[in-house]
């Protein structure tokens, strides 16, 4: 009876299995994987913005995007799945993903992996990022200058080195204002729960804060913010309509620019690997529009600066920077290798808080 | 005299029906998961279409779902082991995380065995470590008499935390840039897989313990009292049976397989032990338990098929352009349909003479 | 430290959509069906809270959506349960699946949206209490709602007749048929009573924790309410407690961070269920005269005549 009942299914299966898949041929297939939902209003979310700017710039080209796909087996059947189906181009968006890429890059040689935020690389597999905190120390510029009592609030999700470092530019830009400002941060541990984040944002206003930054996925952080009439730094995406009064801006991704670039390359067949962590001047990463309460003479400032890193005459990490305890990681002069900022495990000077161990 | 309908418990369902009538039930929940879908703009029948070819129409996708069986089958007979003894064992995604957590210390420890020495003695120290997991919950329903479906959750939570600590912590590669991963487990000690797939050893080995089980359950002592147990304890009380230490002894084998669940998907799959190793297949171990209605053979044909409802839609999100909202409520929808066919199967409508 | 009161009120205001959804739970459970769907449904209730009190600018008829959604996808799981006998963890599960994938359909347009949502409103006079005013009163409605909602189900289920029906219906429902009490008719009303109530806890995260709505926002806390019911010993009292104990815990694992106090973090997360399970077995093993047990029919199908 169960034998009977298999082989019924398995008939059924073959059956339904025989047909071609349907694309145009002509089309150029271009494949994304999310490591979150789309609705997260944060990091998937702007990537996906980013994959609509590619659409809308060219629409001979087909988009495909699948979210929520978790980091370990189910990425490398996702991705497999994505080369197999025609697509020439993926986007990995995750760091997790990134020995998964590797792995089906090679099964693949034809498809052009682009791995976000990772460091392995094959002749079919790049990498690409932004420097976000060169926008998250813009940022830090405005609340050193905006806050009033000293202490500024940040709101970290998970303890890893891209977190951190962006954590880090925030405070540099704070205290390169006004070096006696404190940084106090929570951690928690979790890339996106609102409610968690707003409670991390309480704790933070109940010990006296009056600036929330944040690092994490929503803008709950910075509504809580608003609400107690604090100022709020967002982050991922603009988090101005969660704050309308006391939002002074958020650090912002704008990954559209660069999925056009990349799949220009491509279809120039001028595309090499490479790893390309995209500076602010590129438009990849910025500021939202300041907030109404940020006076012209901030805005300058702002502007000065963004200019300075366009150039080339400063960057966040130039020494000297010492971290917590003291001691003095990066010296006067020294201008840190990109390895030291992806590794980077330590806390600077001026924050309150600790790393989970 | 005025008839109406009533509802007759059937006496003996035949297997034939049964099946029939899971069949039928798919096919209802495809039918009303056409409803969403079509509301979504996409295409049914194409969407299902892809749905099966994405799971089984290809050698490779047929791999893959045998790879996303794997540990649902071995967590599903965890599961279905407790759950026959009454026991509600809901903490087969801690025990998994244990397991991996066992097997991994091993292989970090031990580096330098070879294949032969070190997998077995990693399959052993991660069923062990699983064993206890699930033991534990086991001794406090049988000593303080503490409710075994929130012992066991809270464990989970444990568990789960526990790894996190150990990934984040002391266990982390000092290479991987301070993200929460193991270094990479040596080829040592990485399960034998089939050439050309991802299907591993853990696939067999579910073929085996299923196979074990099902002699376990109708053919051992140990056997008959668990079926006793999970039937009538007060029956099996009154036999002269030791439920707290039968209890305990299923319960450790329940936690032992679910742990074997996380060996397999570090050893055989992965290659490092992780933050968010399992994407849940604890919790899920529990439909296919129960949709198998606790039977090993049965498991396995269910966690094939659960594995490629799964793999399937993935391949719904990459060819049909479905977000993975509507994957979950097509999953939940055809569950529903399933759940509401079984009715037909213990009952039956009947004309009655109203009372 | 000033760090008790505010703790105290961070544990209330974390606590409370726990508490919302466990008290729904406890209800359904009492009646003996165990809807293991509480975050489908509570995803659902934010969802259509944010909604309609986006659309409508009003909070209170957000809340009245949040209320109907919840009851409605709860009434899928007991036509399933109640009607056709099936089994009820799986049609849980599957209800909290479901949820999951409505909930993420329908609220793609409201990603990134702001909505209006509660303020905090202080109760007159008893804010003005030192200490326990601060505490206690200054909170969103939702959270008094909460409040009146203990006492009144305690009520309800120890010294009503309904609550007697409803606790007959769990323990021996055979017996209760016997003596005329419709089986059918308690259990459907409890369970939809149940999602009522988890679905005003949804409501509670988009429209008054935060007012939003991102994917799956509820970050597992449904889980946690149905833990809270066995926790309690399916006393809405005891329920109470534990739910503002576990939201007390996170508060303070977050507190502590924000004054730098080293905190071995995933130890410390743990400790909300290691205390759970502490808490059980001392009231397991003290000779407490509370009933501990689950409600007899708990999880099992009823017919009459079999």
């Amino acid at each position: 009876m169960l034998a009977r009942w298999l082989i019924a299914v398995v008939i059924a299966m073959l059956a339904s299995a025989c047909g071609a898949a349907g694309g145009t041929p002509e089309a150029l297939k271009v494949g994304f994987i999310y490591v979150g939902p789309v609705g997260d209003y944060g990091w998937s979310y702007a990537h996906d913005q980013g994959r609509k700017y590619l659409e809308t710039t060219f629409p001979d080209v087909k988009t495909t995007y699948v979210e929520s796909v978790p980091e370990g087996a189910d990425a490398e059947r996702v991705l497999t799945q994505l080369a197999r189906s025609g697509h020439k181009v993926i986007f990995a968006t995750s760091y997790g993903y990134m020995d998964t890429v590797l792995k089906v890059a090679e099964r693949f040689p034809d498809v052009v992996f682009l791995h976000c935020s990772g460091h392995k690389r094959r002749a079919n597999m790049g990498t690409y990022f932004g420097r976000m905190y060169q926008a998250s120390y813009l940022s830090g510029l405005i609340a050193g200058t905006m806050t009033q009592k000293k202490r500024i609030g940040y709101v970290a999700p998970i303890p890893i080195p891209e977190v951190i470092r962006i954590t880090n530019a925030f405070v540099l830009g704070v205290r390169a204002v006004d070096p006696e400002v404190n940084v106090h941060t929570v951690w928690t541990n979790a890339w996106y729960d609102p409610a968690t984040e707003s409670e991390a944002a309480n704790s933070l206003l109940d010990v006296g804060v009056d600036v929330i930054a944040t690092q994490s996925d929503s803008p709950a952080p910075v509504q809580t913010a608003e609400r107690r009439g604090a100022y709020g730094v967002g982050f991922n995406t603009d988090a101005s309509k969660f704050a309308p009064t006391k939002h002074l801006t958020s650090a912002i991704w704008n990954w559209g620019p660069y999925y056009v670039e990349a799949v220009k390359q491509v279809r120039a067949r001028t595309w090499k690997s490479t790893d390309e962590w995209w500076p602010i001047g590129t438009g990849i990463v910025g500021l939202s529009p300041l907030g109404p309460v940020v006076p012209d003479t901030l805005k300058t400032l702002v502007e000065q600066r963004t200019q300075d890193l366009i150039a080339g005459r400063f960057d966040v990490f130039w020494g000297p920077i010492k971290d917590q305890s003291g001691n003095l990681r990066i010296a006067a002069g020294e201008k840190p290798a990109d390895e030291v900022l992806l590794g980077m495990n330590w806390f600077v000077e001026g924050v309150t808080g600790t790393l989970p161990k | 005299m005025i008839r109406r309908l009533a509802l007759e418990k059937r006496p003996d369902p035949s297997p034939r029906l049964l099946y029939l009538l899971s069949a039928l039930a798919i096919g209802i929940g495809l039918l009303l998961g056409a409803i969403p879908l079509w509301w979504m703009g996409t295409p049914p029948w194409e969407a299902y279409h892809e749905m099966v070819r994405g799971a089984f129409g290809s050698v490779y996708s047929l791999s893959e779902t045998l790879v996303k069986a794997t540990p649902l089958l071995l967590a599903g007979l965890g599961v279905g082991v407790a759950f026959r003894a009454a026991f509600w064992n809901i903490g087969a995604e801690g025990q998994l995380y244990m397991g991996a957590m066992g097997g991994t210390w091993v292989a970090l420890t031990y580096p330098g065995l070879p294949a032969p020495l070190l997998q077995p003695l990693m399959i052993a120290a991660g069923c062990l470590a699983g064993a206890f997991w699930g033991l534990m919950p086991a001794v406090l329903r049988a000593r303080w008499r503490v409710n075994e479906i929130i012992t066991t959750l809270m464990c989970n939570y444990i568990a789960i935390l526990w790894v996190d600590f150990l990934v984040y912590g002391p266990w982390k590669d000092p290479r991987a840039f301070g993200f929460p991963f193991t270094p990479p487990l040596p080829q040592t000690a990485r399960l034998p897989s089939l050439p050309g797939s991802r299907v591993h050893l853990g696939l067999l080995l579910g073929l085996l313990v299923a196979a074990g089980l099902a002699v376990l359950l109708k053919r051992t002592r140990l056997g008959y009292e668990i079926r006793i147990i999970g039937l009538s304890p007060g029956a099996a009380r009154y036999a002269g049976m030791n439920l707290g230490r039968t209890t305990s002894l299923v319960m450790a084998l329940s936690g032992g397989l679910a742990a074997l669940a996380g060996v397999c998907e570090v050893a055989g799959i992965q290659g490092q032990l992780r933050h968010g190793l399992s994407p849940g297949y604890g919790y899920t171990a529990i439909i296919v338990a129960w949709l198998a209605r606790l039977d090993p053979w049965a498991t396995i044909v269910v966690s094939v098929l659960l594995g490629g409802l799964l793999v399937g839609s993935d391949m719904l999100q990459i060819a049909m352009n479905l977000p993975v909202a509507g994957a979950y409520m097509l999953q939940g929808l055809i569950l529903f349909s399933i759940l509401g066919v079984e009715f037909l199967a213990g009952y039956r409508l009947v004309w009655r003479d109203a009372r | 430290m000033a760090l008790v009161p505010v703790l105290l009120e961070a544990a209330v205001r974390a606590g409370t959509p726990i508490l919302l959804a466990a008290l729904g739970e406890l209800l359904a459970e009492r009646a003996g069906v165990l809807n293991l769907g509480v975050e489908g449904m509570m995803l659902v209730g934010a969802l259509a809270g944010f909604i309609v009190s986006q659309q409508s600018g009003g909070p209170w008829i957000g809340v009245l959506a949040a209320a109907i959604a919840g009851l409605m996808l709860s009434g899928v799981h007991a036509f399933l349960s109640v009607s056709l006998r099936a089994n009820q963890v799986g049609s849980g599960l599957a209800l909290a699946i479901f949820g999951m994938g409505l909930s993420g359909l329908f609220g793609k347009p409201f990603v990134g949206v702001p909505a209006e949502g509660f303020a905090p409103i202080a109760v007159p006079w008893l804010a003005e209490v030192p200490l326990l005013g601060r505490m206690f009163f200054q909170h969103d409605p939702l959270v008094y709602v909460a409040y009146l909602l203990v006492p009144s189900l305690w009520v309800l289920v120890y010294r009503t007749r309904l609550g007697l029906k409803v606790r007959a219906v769990g323990e021996h429902p055979r017996s209760a048929d016997a003596l005329g009490i419709s089986v059918v008719v308690v259990r459907y009303s409890c369970v939809l009573a149940g999602g009522l109530m988890a679905g005003i806890g949804g409501a509670y995260l988009s429209l008054a924790y935060t007012q939003l709505w991102v994917d799956n926002m509820t970050a597992g806390r449904g889980w946690i309410a149905l833990a809270m019911v066995i926790f309690g010993g399916w006393d809405p009292v005891r329920t109470a407690l534990g739910a503002y104990l576990f939201g007390g815990v996170q508060a303070l694992q977050l507190r502590l961070q924000a004054v730098g106090v080293t905190v071995p973090t995933y130890l410390l997360m743990m400790t909300p269920y290691a205390f759970t399970i502490l808490a059980l077995i001392a009231a397991s093993a003290s000779r407490a005269r509370w009933r501990l047990g689950p409600p007899t029919a708990l999880g099992t199908a009823y017919t009459r005549g079999e």
